[in-house]
């Protein structure tokens, strides 16, 4: 694949690229266009290479997804795997239209497997081809997290009524 | 049946919400990787550059090394040396050899 079309596979793909970015830099804009710039630098020095053109998106969060946790990891941002699987519990009070409060608040597995197939209409097999992990183990992310954050919404809603 | 309603019209709003955020434009990236054809340039400059400055060294002609003493003689039967400097010598006759035939 040439660096033309890279260049277009890119361009098409822009604004979702950017959005995922931002969705795995904890909505951190300015991370989020370092860790999208690194991305594409890996892509188009032929660090990451596109086998399958019809997984184009697929492999572009891919890449993003790895290149902000490198980002994380330097910032000393990354929480430890064990500790990201129980949901942290809201104590302050979240306004219910502060979506991406509320999402922060879900174990990141599950919040990136929600975020997928929710928020860019993936299949929860693509989310677990980006994420490298088993469908099983995916759909377990899924399964936790649709109900983790079902909880969170009600919640809100709940501590929002209650100010009122 | 899924019962997602709730969430999608969560992730409906967040999407709505997201409309409104700035998207950077496309970077014009830059590709740090090293051409091959730079290296390949400067040397095929440097080479050309080499043959162009490089003079033709001069051509140093060899001190005289040998002296030829020839004693001849002209038409009045006066017999003069004659001096040669030269760095080799034709023919060499041993400076003894006239003993052999003399004597």
């Amino acid at each position: 694949m040439n660096r033309s079309q890279l260049d277009h596979i890119l361009k098409a793909h822009h604004r979702d690229a950017y959005l995922w970015a931002r969705q795995c830099c904890s909505f951190e804009d300015e991370m989020a266009k370092d860790v999208l710039q690194q991305a594409y630098l890996k892509i188009l020095e032929g660090q990451a290479k596109l086998k399958d053109a019809s997984k184009a998106k697929t492999w572009l969060f891919s890449i993003i997804r790895y290149t902000a946790i490198d980002e994380l990891r330097k910032a000393g941002k990354v929480v430890s795997l064990s500790d990201s699987y129980d949901p942290v519990e809201i104590q302050e009070e979240i306004d219910s239209t502060d979506y991406e409060e509320i999402i922060k608040h879900l174990p990141e597995m599950q919040r990136e497997v929600i975020l997928m197939v929710f928020y860019h209409q993936m299949t929860i097999a693509q989310s677990a081809e980006i994420l490298q992990i088993g469908l099983g183990t995916a759909r377990t992310h899924y399964d936790r997290g649709k109900k983790k954050l079902k909880e969170l919404i009600t919640k809100v809603q709940i501590q929002e009524g209650y100010g009122k | 049946m899924e019962n997602n309603e709730q969430l999608e019209r969560f992730f409906d709003q967040m999407k709505k919400q997201d409309e409104h955020l700035e998207i950077p434009a496309f970077p014009e990236v830059q590709t740090r990787k090293f051409s091959f054809w730079i290296p390949a340039g400067l040397a095929a400059s440097m080479s050309l550059a080499f043959l162009f400055i490089q003079e033709p060294a001069p051509v140093e002609s060899e001190p005289p090394e040998v002296v030829i003493i020839t004693l001849q003689a002209d038409e009045n039967q006066n017999q003069h040396f004659t001096i040669e400097e030269t760095t080799f010598l034709d023919t060499w006759e041993s400076p003894t050899s006239s003993l052999l035939s003399e004597y």
